[in-house]
């Protein structure tokens, strides 16, 4: 494959010539990019150093930095670097790193090197450089091969008399562009198509310098929004966005797994045969990260036996129930009064008793969250489901706002902060304007529409977003004062306060361009998926690709006879893509997104080598497998895979 | 003639410029020439001004100079890469041209062909190092040129009045090391920028020729303004201009005001060089009311 | 980085085959790609009879890739009479290459962004010239920077310290300057004239 590195160093005579009026030089060197990431190590910054000090100069220190134009994670990395005694930077890259370093630091910054002169551009792939970006594509009366790029005069109307034997006369080594156009285009039988043509003249205005600077403007704008990174997939939320949401029918059986949260299972507290009514407790909490599991039906326990869970796979021990349909109601089911009657410590009782876990996906148990030991400013609560295709938080957002502002005050009070932010993305206006109006009683809370991205409604990405604060590496939110929660497990919690129901039900969307008929219903937790797409008509076609949750961070299912759990947000069908992984060009997008700002290609890279030093070093236990990086990358390596393998390797190190 | 040799002598130099038209008639831009600018010391012809395609300056300069005229031939590197103008620079000198001013040029996105292709393979400066090539013998290439190499008076401009003065006087610096032998200025009507610009200028040791613009209307000046680099008519001017719009119109006010610069001027400078847009007919008044 | 801008409703008009074959890259995803201008465009001009088939994918210039996406499609192509790519200039080629011998249509025109492939579009770019003017400019590119690309200094075009060709933009050299004067190297003026080589560079990449 072709290598695309952007620089070479300058000429060792012109490297002295500029070395000369210097002396206590930093040395700053690009790791290159666009080139197959086989070694982690280049060479040009010990060569330089090297004749810098051969010349006796004094070199204060040297840093190699990946994609030196990244100026974000250049700031960082260069950040209290530069020792005090340097007075001139010696920057080894293309021009863009050369800028970048000459915008951030305060001294004379040299160029140590050149960029290597390029005809045309190559793709986010190593193969060809075929397209110059002339905005005017010439591609249609030439057969689809570029004469701009590809004849050395970049004639437009056909062969020169310079041609030689099919060759080009300012490089006898080069095929005549045109020579091959002639015989593309006789090929296609569309030669008479091209003389027919009329005369082709460039127009060098199309080249827009205010459309250009004008969409960078736009497109940094959109990068830089809140927090560094994000993506912008494409929403897909037409789909079920507008179709009713709907109570599912009442399942014959549910399987209820012990295990529906972060933390250890739970201890079942019924047997075969045993009957049990909706709202009662089946499953004992087990330990301080754990929680607790309720009936979601009435009827008789079929099994308390190891059944496939959405994401924990096969052999998760699950209580099996047949519904007699009667909807018989556990007398523990009561309501607990208002938010004002009740102390901090019975609200987080409350939650904790009811098995309230994040809704959102996650399934962290929400009473722990409730119980920070630090002061919190403010509570924010994310109804952003920034994920495509879902259209599960829109709904409770619609149909439940008087539920999510009542759990959302009952938190604030649980732990005193004297401010409530709920966050709505642009893409569901009405939520925001009902929301909007429906919070106007309430000084200390507020609604927040935020524009789209991908992972807006991760903890830290919304911290950062609202608050402007980060969380700190290994840290929570609470040591950035804030406490994030889901608008489902919000309504959760006002179910319990108010009707002393525990989350056995839940809304899910059903969606995707396989899904015969998408919805969004009311479901019973234990539900089987199976059932659910049934009811919706079944899944369109073969080769389709089932996810609980969204496309981004779902978890895809090879079978669909799993349960529907408290954190299961949406059952999802597409169409199946088939790619293979190509070796990393280190085009440095996955750094381009990455919203904790780490360098997702050295995962990979360190997980095939083995090298776990160099995964802690890269700080992948700060990775939120938020799979940007992954829906990102050009050669379609599965990183987030990679990145699990990595963590499991450093835990296993501890 | 070289307009050096004035320069010199140290004698005031007047240059005027003409602008060739979109066409191959100039008999009459060469009786006005000859009409009104006889007296001058030469005459600038300006090369597809502001990037509108017109006759070309080379062949204006040789008709100018059978006319018994001293042609400054103006060369912008917008159109032509350092083949096309080296060539031109010795066909010139083959014509008997010897005044020469090397500009940059326009953008071609501001003319009347803006899908043109931007050539700017040279600027003003390494042009001017190209004319100091030749004039040694060899071209930008390397290669020794046939026979006695041409020579020529070199100039190139600079705008004093500009709000960017740090950076044009660098870049004059930039054209006296590479071999500038005399400046003709953009039009100035801020005598006392004008000044504390040649106090800065002055150690560059080259001569400049004040720029003059007869100015027409209140309405011409707000134009140039807003849209002319490096140009600016001071309000009070602007009020003479609207105060008698007849008097303005007949030239007289104008040429008032411009003689007013040039006199405020005088001392500072080593000659003018008029701008006159289409009112050559003003010059000799000028001149005259400017003491010249 | 490379972004797409749709051709006009004329020039797609004019060249569109009898039946075709629909290929639309999304593309280096976070920059312009007009997604939904395409699919308007799409049940405007053609009829559901005159698309065998619509692909919508990513990085079709990834050539191992795209041919196993279009293998799956083989039917669709081969019923059609053209094949239409909304994609970069460096994607239709990869398609006409894995294509050969059937008629390969753009649909859009290619423009570039400050910055390399891959990189979120700068605000300042390297026009990979091959001849570092860096040191002489404090770090600021006069190639790119420069509407002219001027290399011995300020046009006398520089109007409020904005460039003649786009008022909204700063004069590059106008910004050198200050640098320059910042990092105390206003002697870096006194360098030599400078003549670009345009040279076709035996060591040139590709």
């Amino acid at each position: 494959m072709e290598n695309y590195t952007k620089y070479r160093l300058k000429s060792s005579e012109e490297l002295i010539q500029t070395l000369a009026g210097t002396d206590h030089i930093f040395v700053v060197a690009c790791n290159k990019c666009f080139k197959e990431f086989t070694s982690v190590y280049e060479p040009e910054c010990d060569e330089f150093t090297a004749l810098a000090k051969a010349g006796g100069k004094n070199v204060t220190g040297a840093i190699r930095v990946d994609f030196l134009c990244n100026k974000t994670q250049t700031l960082g990395r260069l950040r209290d670097i530069v020792p005090a005694e340097t007075e001139n930077v010696f920057v080894i890259s293309c021009g863009l790193g050369i800028q970048t370093v000459a915008d951030i630091v305060q001294l004379p910054v040299f160029a140590a090197s050149n960029s290597i002169p390029c005809r045309g551009h190559h793709g986010m792939a190593l193969t060809p450089k075929t397209c110059d970006a002339c905005a005017q594509c010439y591609l249609n009366v030439t057969g689809g091969i570029c004469p701009v790029v590809d004849c050395t005069k970049s004639l437009l109307n056909g062969q020169c008399g310079g041609a030689k034997d099919g060759k080009c006369e300012a490089d006898p080594t080069k095929d005549c562009a045109w020579e091959k156009i002639q015989q593309r285009l006789s090929k296609l039988g569309r030669l008479e198509e091209f003389r027919d043509h009329p005369v082709q003249l460039r127009d060098y205005s199309k080249v827009n310098s205010k459309l250009i600077r004008d969409y960078v403007h736009t497109i940094r704008k959109k990068r830089f929004e809140g927090y560094y990174g994000g993506v912008h997939p494409s929403e897909r939320k037409e789909m079920s966005e507008h179709v009713q949401l709907v109570r599912f029918p009442e399942p014959d059986v549910v399987v209820i797994p012990l295990s529906m949260h972060a933390g250890k299972p739970s201890v079942p507290l019924v047997k075969e045969g045993e009957h049990v009514r909706v709202g009662q407790r089946i499953g004992e909490q087990a330990g301080f990260i754990g929680a607790s599991i309720h009936s979601s039906v009435s009827g008789t326990v079929l099994a308390v036996e190891e059944r496939r869970h959405p994401t924990l796979g096969p052999g998760v021990l699950s209580v099996v129930i047949q519904n007699d349909k009667l909807n018989t109601v556990d007398e523990s089911v009561r309501p607990h009064g208002d938010i004002e009657g009740l102390s901090p410590e019975e609200i987080v009782e409350i939650v904790k008793d009811n098995g309230i876990v994040g809704m959102g996906g996650a399934g962290f148990p929400a009473y722990v969250k409730l119980q920070p030991g630090k002061p919190i400013d403010a509570v924010l609560l994310n109804g952003c489901e920034c994920e495509p295709m879902l259209t599960a938080d829109y709904k409770v957002l619609l149909h439940y706002a008087d539920d999510v502002i009542y759990g959302l005050r009952a938190i604030m009070k649980a732990v005193s902060a004297p401010r409530g932010v709920i966050v709505i993305e642009d893409n569901k206006p009405d939520a925001i304007a009902m929301l909007q109006e429906k919070t106007k009683g309430y000084e200390n809370i507020e609604v927040l529409a935020v524009r789209t991205k991908y992972p807006q409604g991760a903890e830290k990405m919304l911290i950062k977003k609202v608050l402007g604060r980060s969380v700190p590496s290994g840290g929570l939110p609470a040591d950035a004062g804030a406490v994030v929660s889901n608008v489902s497990s919000s309504k959760a919690i006002a179910d319990a306060i108010r009707l002393g129901f525990p989350p056995i039900e839940r809304v899910v969307c059903v969606t995707g361009e396989r899904v015969h008929s998408p919805g969004n219903f009311i479901v019973k937790v234990g539900t089987s998926v199976q059932e659910i797409l049934d009811f919706c008509g079944g899944i369109v076609g073969d080769d389709v690709t089932v996810k609980l949750g969204g496309p981004m961070m779902g978890i895809p299912q090879t079978e669909l006879d799993v349960p529907v759990i408290k954190a299961t947000n949406g059952i999802i069908a597409y169409e199946a893509d088939h790619t293979i992984a190509v070796e990393c060009i280190k085009c440095g997008r996955c750094a381009d997104v990455c919203p904790m700002e780490l360098f997702p290609l050295y995962f990979a890279k360190y997980v095939e080598t083995g090298n776990i030093q160099g995964l802690k070093e890269q700080n992948i236990m700060d990775c939120m497998e938020c799979r940007c990086c992954e829906y990102i990358c050009s050669s379609k390596i599965p990183l987030v895979t990679k990145i699990r393998e990595g963590k499991a390797a450093v835990r296993g190190m501890k | 003639m070289k307009i050096t040799e004035l320069f010199d002598r140290g004698e005031f130099v007047v240059s005027a410029e003409v602008g060739p038209p979109k066409g191959i008639h100039i008999d009459g831009l060469i009786e006005e020439a000859k009409k009104y600018l006889g007296g001058i010391t030469a005459v600038n012809v300006t090369d597809n001004q502001s990037s509108v395609m017109r006759l070309g300056s080379l062949a204006v300069c040789r008709q100018l100079l059978d006319a018994g005229l001293t042609p400054i031939y103006q060369l912008t590197c917008r159109d032509r890469n350092r083949i096309a103008l080296q060539s031109d620079l010795l066909s010139a000198a083959m014509f008997g041209i010897e005044n020469i001013l090397c500009l940059t040029g326009d953008h071609t996105s501001l003319g009347d062909h803006p899908g043109a292709k931007p050539v700017f393979d040279l600027d003003s400066v390494s042009l001017l190092h190209t004319v100091c090539q030749l004039e040694s013998g060899v071209d930008l290439g390397g290669n020794p040129l046939v026979g006695e190499p041409p020579k020529f008076a070199k100039g190139a401009v600079v705008s004093p009045c500009s709000d960017s003065i740090d950076a044009q006087l660098a870049k004059m610096e930039r054209k006296v090391l590479a071999g500038c032998d005399y400046f003709q200025t953009q039009a100035v009507f801020e005598p006392e920028k004008f000044i504390a610009f040649m106090e800065r200028a002055r150690q560059f040791g080259k001569p400049v020729q004040l720029g003059i613009i007869i100015p027409k209307s209140a309405g011409m000046c707000r134009y140039m303004n807003n849209n002319v680099a490096g140009v600016h008519v001071p309000d009070d001017m602007l009020d003479e201009l609207a105060a008698d719009k007849e008097r303005a119109k007949a030239g007289i006010t104008g040429v008032e005001i411009a003689a007013r610069v040039i006199r405020e001027c005088r001392p500072y400078c080593q000659g003018i060089h008029i701008m006159a847009l289409g009112w050559e007919s003003k010059v000799p008044a000028l001149l005259k009311q400017a003491g010249i | 980085m490379l972004i797409t801008k749709l051709k006009s409703r004329e020039d797609l008009q004019s060249l569109l085959p009898e039946k075709v074959f629909v290929l639309l890259c999304n593309g280096c995803k976070e920059v312009s790609f007009p997604e939904r201008e395409i699919e308007e465009l799409i049940s405007e001009f053609l009829t559901a009879d005159k698309v065998t088939g619509v692909l919508t994918t990513d990085y079709i210039c990834n050539p191992e890739n795209l041919s196993l996406r279009l293998k799956r499609r083989r039917a669709m192509i081969d019923e059609a009479d053209g094949v239409l790519v909304f994609s970069c200039g460096v994607g239709v080629q990869t398609v006409s290459d894995l294509l050969e011998g059937r008629a390969v249509y753009a649909g859009c025109d290619t423009i570039r962004l400050p910055g390399f492939q891959g990189v979120t579009p700068l605000e300042y770019d390297c026009g990979q010239c091959g001849q570092c003017y860096l040191n002489l400019t404090g770090g600021i590119c006069p190639v790119t920077a420069c509407s002219k690309s001027l290399v011995n200094g300020q046009c006398g075009g520089a109007q409020n310290g904005r460039c003649e060709v786009d008022p909204n933009m700063e004069c590059g050299w106008e910004r050198i300057y200050r640098r320059l004067e910042a990092v105390g190297r206003l002697d870096a003026i006194k360098c030599p004239t400078q003549i670009r080589n345009f040279a076709i560079d035996a060591n040139k990449s590709h």
